[in-house]
């Protein structure tokens, strides 16, 4: 097997120039369209006119044929420390959105400037009803305004912070702006800016009818709650038991990992996006390292591929039994959670013997892998893959097969594949409702497309279907690594790439040429050249994409995390309405989510 | 002779039951001990941590829930959604801007006597998130009891260190009302880990190579012993 260097098939080149073409047959004339930009990733990247926007946001959305459907991402970069311009009509700030057409398995990014002056574009959460949240997260980190926004307020910040964390001129770290302190008058200040106040959010208190006249309770959970599975709050609006609405309230785990970016190398920031999902390690960095190189040019060899796709994996693996374990127990059944933690241990034991670290591994480099594998590994993985399988049968009986389980999940929190698209859900999320859509598969990175694997799915979208999703998943990576472990190619686990880091030991003593390059790469960090590049792998809650900017240094400019539980989180609401409070854990259960995840 | 050692009560057999005279029935059966030592004994071996996670520290902290490390163990299995029912808050995790009030009012909610294990770190003291959204350090606002290093801490170095502070639960001495005799508590001086420790480590000379394997076997006795690689018996 020699899986062939990380790059998307050439088919796509061809697909793009059709795209970019018509667009400009739709909008160049009218000088909608004032650039087209060559991006690293092939993505077409196009710059419209502010006062355009709508119309053609509106045109691919709906009027193109084979549309995009999917608004999957929506950022701001702060321009005005740009050195590199590319001839590109960059003002003070850049929106991008990133949409998505699953009939053509192609992004489009459609870019807008704006100068200092004017702040501020037209909303689309009609177009898309996820842009609520990314347009709140926007003008919470940028202070760029969203004119026709219902709620536009601050998302992840606490509602009393004053400036916007990812201009540039904002502080990064805590150190530069002097001791935490928390006297009694903060405490009070603050515990009142978390009082919710149904006017706030459009919900009346009351219910008035000619039949029936009451009160409605407005019940909250958490941020410090056993079933939110970290710091998330929800206050539910409540008609008797049955849910009217939820107001999801995020950001008590915001680590503002997006400005760590920006003054962390090109190389140490690898071990901070282990912590972006802390339950799937190396999954975290399959996509941002794909990106580096991208931006680097460098080839990844074919040991160094099947090593990330096994340890990929075997996190995909664990995640998958911490959820499986942690929603039996949402919804009751406290056993089984006992018996998940004991293989996710066994797998967090061969993790350790490969990579040292249990939950946060640190372990892929830009250029490959850190080191090589360990002699003996083969047996591990070998024991681990002829054991488990007999478990999941069990775990089938044990959970699946369980008719308390069933009735709590069977038909609650169903999801349509209209709204999964339209929210922005992806992974198994997605493929709960039906479509059978895997990264992995349809644009298969890192070697995936030499292995032999399916990609569940279920048709309901309820939350026993996410389930079934989750469960078949466990079975299909058991298969990926068993290959991996049949035909683990030999080779070097690093490219030879100079910009690869940090470079072979053995090839830095060769002459001041090397060993130059040696101190630089390990001391000041590898620069990377002027572009952007953006990579979405397929990790274990959905589509984590890592959009880099590179200004030709050896820091990124602006790093977009991307993550599937920010977009999951934003759907409870739709998912919840109408159900009982009690289905509401059985909901958040059967979401995927991880609090670091939402608020990065 | 029976006497409180390192917070244990040495040197008593309890019997069940009991046969014989008197005076050897009442011997096995009863025991004296001042009622402070024994409160004392109890708080250390019932200590019930607060069901609060923060981030990735939270997950090491369940996992030593779990039957490979059972923290049942000890005694503080017991994990409480209520502050007002708990006794030590793990503070797991990076401590946000927005959640630091959350955790000083579940704190305050916490009913005396109240310890706190700072977990990891993040909460130490910011760890690697120094950012403007985090707060370097859980001590800034909480009083902190036993700060655990690591990132995350595996659970065997949570269990470590709520030995720690059992030991130091278990050799505090606290008011029995407040009507009679001091009121004070008396806290003993917990020696620092990192001296304690020194000799051991700056002695040591000989590490493994990494590519020794770690035993997996002595993680879980259901991992060992399966050369074939099959599970000793189904669920």
């Amino acid at each position: 097997m020699t899986p062939r260097a990380s790059t998307f098939s050439d088919a796509s080149i061809g697909e793009q120039t059709g795209l970019v073409s018509e667009l400009v047959a739709h909008c160049g004339s009218d000088g909608a369209l004032i650039a087209v930009q060559s991006t690293k990733d092939g993505i077409p990247t196009v710059w419209i006119k502010r006062q355009h926007l709508r119309d053609v946001l509106r045109y691919v959305k709906s009027e193109l044929p084979r549309p995009f459907p999917m608004l999957f991402d929506l950022s701001a970069t702060d321009e005005r420390l740009r050195r590199n311009h590319d001839g590109l009509p960059i003002g003070t700030f850049t929106v991008f959105y990133h949409l998505f057409s699953f009939d053509r398995n192609q992004s489009l990014r459609i870019k807008v400037a704006l100068d200092g002056e004017s702040l501020s574009l037209p909303s689309s959460i009609d177009l898309w009803p996820n842009a609520d949240w990314y347009e709140r997260e926007i003008f919470d980190m940028f202070g760029i305004r969203f004119e026709g926004h219902p709620f536009l307020r601050r998302l992840l910040m606490p509602s009393w912070w004053e400036g916007y964390p990812l201009r540039k001129d904002h502080p990064s770290r805590a150190t530069e702006v002097g001791l935490f302190q928390l006297p009694p008058d903060k405490l009070v200040m603050a515990q009142d800016a978390l009082q919710f106040k149904p006017e706030e959010w459009g919900l009346p208190r009351t219910y008035h009818d000619r039949d029936s006249d009451f009160d409605y309770m407005f019940i909250n959970l958490g941020p410090a709650h056993t079933g939110t599975h970290g710091v998330l709050r929800l206050v539910a609006q409540l008609a008797g038991e049955e849910i009217v609405n939820i107001v999801p309230d995020i950001g008590f785990h915001h680590r503002s990992q997006e400005k760590i970016a920006e003054r962390q190398t090109w190389h140490t920031f690898i071990p901070y996006t282990d912590r972006i999902d802390y339950l799937q390690g190396v999954l975290n960095e399959m996509p941002y390292c794909l990106a580096v190189e991208r931006l680097a040019g460098i080839t990844v060899p074919p040991r160094a591929q099947v090593i990330r796709v096994m340890m990929s994996e075997f996190y995909r693996i664990a995640s998958h039994l911490v959820w499986y374990g942690t929603f039996a127990a949402d919804v009751g059944a406290l056993s089984p959670v006992f018996y998940m933690f004991n293989d996710r241990e066994r797998i967090l034991s061969i993790v350790e013997a490969v990579c040292g670290g249990r939950m946060h591994p640190n372990w892929f480099r830009i250029g490959g892998v850190a080191r090589d594998l360990p002699i003996g590994w083969d047996q591990l993985v070998r024991q681990f893959i002829d054991w488990f399988p007999e478990r999941l049968d069990d775990y089938e009986r044990l959970v699946m097969d369980n008719p308390i389980l069933k009735q709590r999940t069977v038909g609650i929190g169903v999801l349509s594949l209209e709204d999964a698209i339209a929210w922005g859900a992806t992974g198994p999320m997605l493929r709960a409702c039906g479509l059978p859509w895997d990264l992995r598969k349809v644009r298969p990175y890192s070697g995936y497309e030499q292995f032999d694997f399916e990609v569940p799915t279920a048709s309901n979208g309820d939350c026993y279907d996410r389930a079934v999703v989750h469960m078949l998943e466990l079975r299909q990576s058991l298969r990926i690594i068993r290959q991996c472990l049949d035909s683990m190619p030999s080779g070097p686990y690093t490219s030879l790439h100079p910009l690869a880091t940090p470079p072979l030991k053995q090839h830095t003593m060769q002459d001041i040429e090397t060993l130059i390059n040696h101190f630089v790469g390990v001391s000041w960090g590898p620069v990377l050249p002027p572009g952007e590049a953006e990579v979405s792998t397929e990790s274990s809650k959905g589509q984590t994409s890592y959009y880099l900017t590179s200004d030709g240094s050896q820091f990124s400019y602006r790093t977009r995390i991307r993550t599937p539980s920010f977009a999951h989180i934003q759907m409870v609401p739709l998912m919840a309405k109408g159900e009982l409070l009690s289905d509401l854990l059985a909901v958040l259960g059967s979401v995927d989510y991880v609090l670091s995840d939402v608020d990065r | 002779m029976t006497e409180w050692r390192n917070g244990r009560l040495e040197g008593v057999r309890v019997t069940e039951g009991g046969d014989g005279p008197l005076s050897t029935v009442i011997g096995q059966s009863v025991l004296f001990a001042k009622l402070q030592d024994l409160l004392a004994w109890g708080r250390k071996n019932s200590l019930w941590p607060l069901n609060f996670g923060l981030s990735c520290c939270f997950v090491e902290m369940a996992t030593s829930f779990t039957s490979v490390y059972d923290v049942a163990r000890f005694g503080a299995e017991v994990a409480r959604g209520s502050p007002r029912q708990a006794d030590v808050l793990v503070v797991s995790g990076t401590v946000f801007l927005k959640v630091a009030p959350v955790i000083k009012q579940l704190y305050e909610q916490m009913l005396e006597p109240r310890w706190v294990i700072s977990m990891g770190s993040c909460s130490n003291s910011g760890g690697m998130f120094d950012a403007y959204s985090v707060v370097q350090g859980v001590d800034k606002f909480i009083p902190v009891d036993v700060y655990m290093p690591g990132c995350p801490p595996p659970p065997h170095a949570f269990m470590e260190c709520l030995l720690l502070l059992q030991s130091m639960v278990g050799s505090e001495r606290r008011p029995l009302s407040v009507h009679f005799g001091p009121q004070d508590v008396q806290r003993p001086i917990m020696p620092s880990m990192r001296d304690a420790k020194r000799a051991e480590r700056m002695g040591q000379r000989e590490y493994p190579s990494i590519d020794v394997l770690p035993r997996t076997d002595l993680l879980s006795p259901h991992f060992a012993g399966q050369p074939d690689g099959r599970p000793k018996g189904k669920l």
